[in-house]
């Protein structure tokens, strides 16, 4: 049962590449072939063969060099080694390499076409999985666009109407009916923010962001941040501070990720905190990498939930029912920010006692000397 | 408060345009409304507005700012002042951003919606 599918043959000697093309063709396979390693890969990447039957013993490039070039460049394309019925262990050794499967020397027809007919079959399963990746990656982006179209216009417009009522555009509105749409307006808007922040992890791209690091000053960063979020604290009457080293190095990254990770996690340790808690960020430098440490003495988080605070729209059950609002989406996509800083973040945590969340930022290949010869931020 | 001008709110979502059209309408100024880009480029060359609203993501995501790009480069029309108004943040990633997009766009300026009447009206009256 074929499907016009494109085998190609590798070997030398041309007895058998002619007896394998018509035995193949018979079955209604297209055919190429090849009596060298070199024509064979050149083959490869002209014709984009789904299976290809390699002699292993060839002189020039050897069956197995031909392999393992076509691992890296085609990991997707069926390989099966043709061995001499004493080399079993090349054989191995082939399959050890990336090969599918092998057939010893010397097969008959319908050895051959069995060999080469579950090859295949393997080869259909593979792109089958990859046509249903790229639909599920189409659905993804479709549901972005759904998200921030279809889903956010309404919202929008809702809140629009809302705002010429409040504004009493249309009209006299009792005292009581204000505060009811005003309580409207900030639900709808809690939504949207949601939206905006679920459409951020979804098309964040880690490359791109990348491409655009800069020496980043910690501990200005961090100041800002806690400056920021001094209102909050203030409210809840939660003391902030800040401690870090005098010649701490700045990181490579990008300014305004590392703000957004720094900034969520204080208003995290700040909104589950309690009256008279306390809040410290302390960098620090050691051995190969920069520490962020956001400590507090807030209500912590129960050890069932500890291992999936960082999992997309995950919320501590028990946080429900407490006047805090947040969509469960803070921590995925902070994780998501530190680990396109080839960092990476742990939680500690004990009910009643508080949380400390810490980062790890490789340092950047600057020797102390250097820096206090001048380091400036580019 | 001028009473005579007019404003031109381009939008596919009929309760957003009648939303910002009573603000518009509250604060005396005349509001006539399409429901697509080819309605409002009929409504512009029947009758030139003072100034234009106009929603960068109707029916696909470029097609507002190609109807923005084709009015700042036509003789009759460059000087009516446009505001873009937008669903998308810099955040999303699709398409638009003020930042790097704005020199492309050449629009007079950009509302988030949804938009607060105060801020829009105070735009309005700094470009009419």
């Amino acid at each position: 049962m074929s499907q016009g599918e494109c085998i190609l043959i590798i070997d030398d000697e041309q007895v058998l590449l002619e007896g394998c093309r018509q035995v193949l063709e018979e079955k209604g396979y297209v055919t190429a072939t090849a009596d060298n390693g070199e024509r064979g890969l050149q083959l490869i990447r002209e014709l984009n063969p789904d299976l290809v039957l390699v002699d292993l013993k060839m002189p020039g490039k050897s069956g197995m060099e031909v392999l393992q070039e076509i691992e890296s460049t085609h990991p997707n394309l069926v390989k099966i080694v043709i061995t001499g019925y004493s080399t079993v262990s090349l054989a191995v050794e082939a399959m050890k390499k990336g090969a599918d499967d092998f057939i010893p020397k010397p097969f008959t027809d319908d050895e051959l076409s069995m060999t080469v007919e579950k090859g295949l079959k393997k080869r259909r399963l593979i792109l089958e999985r990859e046509a249903l990746m790229k639909e599920q990656e189409l659905i993804r982006r479709n549901m972005i666009s759904l998200v921030s179209h279809e889903m956010r216009a309404p919202l929008a417009a809702t809140i629009q109407y809302l705002e010429v009522i409040l504004g009493g555009m249309a009209g006299d509105v009792s005292q009581e009916a204000k505060e009811m749409i005003e309580r409207c307006v900030v639900r709808l808007r809690e939504m949207l923010e949601l939206f905006g922040r679920w459409l951020k992890l979804a098309t964040y791209d880690p490359q791109k962001s990348a491409e655009r690091f800069t020496a980043v000053p910690l501990t200005d960063m961090a100041a800002k941040v806690l400056e920021m979020r001094k209102p909050d604290a203030q409210e809840m009457k939660v003391h902030l501070s800040l401690e870090a080293p005098q010649d701490l190095p700045p990181v490579m990254g990008s300014r305004g990720a590392l703000e957004e990770v720094l900034d969520n996690l204080v208003a995290n340790a700040i909104k589950y905190n309690r009256q008279g808690g306390w809040v410290k960020v302390r960098l620090l430098e050691r051995n190969q990498e920069i520490l962020v440490e956001v400590a507090d003495n807030g209500i912590g988080i129960p050890p069932e939930h500890l291992p999936r605070i960082f999992d997309e729209f995950y919320r501590v059950d028990g946080r429900r029912n407490a006047p805090i609002k947040g969509a469960g989406l803070g921590l995925a996509i902070v994780k998501k920010l530190v680990e396109t800083h080839g960092g990476t973040i742990a939680a500690e945590s004990r009910v009643g006692e508080g949380s400390l969340f810490r980062i790890s930022l490789p340092k950047p290949q600057q020797t102390k000397a250097e820096r206090t010869g001048g380091w400036k931020p580019v | 408060m001028d009473r005579n001008k007019r404003i031109l709110i381009v939008d596919d979502d009929p309760d957003f345009a009648a939303a910002i059209g009573k603000i518009l309408t509250s604060a005396h100024y005349e509001v006539e409304k399409a429901g697509s880009l080819q309605a409002g480029m009929k409504a512009i060359e029947a009758r030139t507005p003072d100034l234009i609203l106009l929603d960068v993501m109707m029916e696909k995501y470029d097609d507002g700012f190609n109807m923005c790009y084709d009015l700042k480069h036509d003789a009759r029309y460059k000087h009516i002042p446009v505001i873009i108004i937008t669903a998308v943040t810099e955040v999303t990633g699709l398409k638009f951003s003020p930042e790097t997009d704005g020199e492309y766009l050449q629009a007079e300026g950009y509302l988030r919606k949804p938009i607060n009447a105060e801020v829009l009206l105070k735009k309005i009256a700094s470009l009419v």
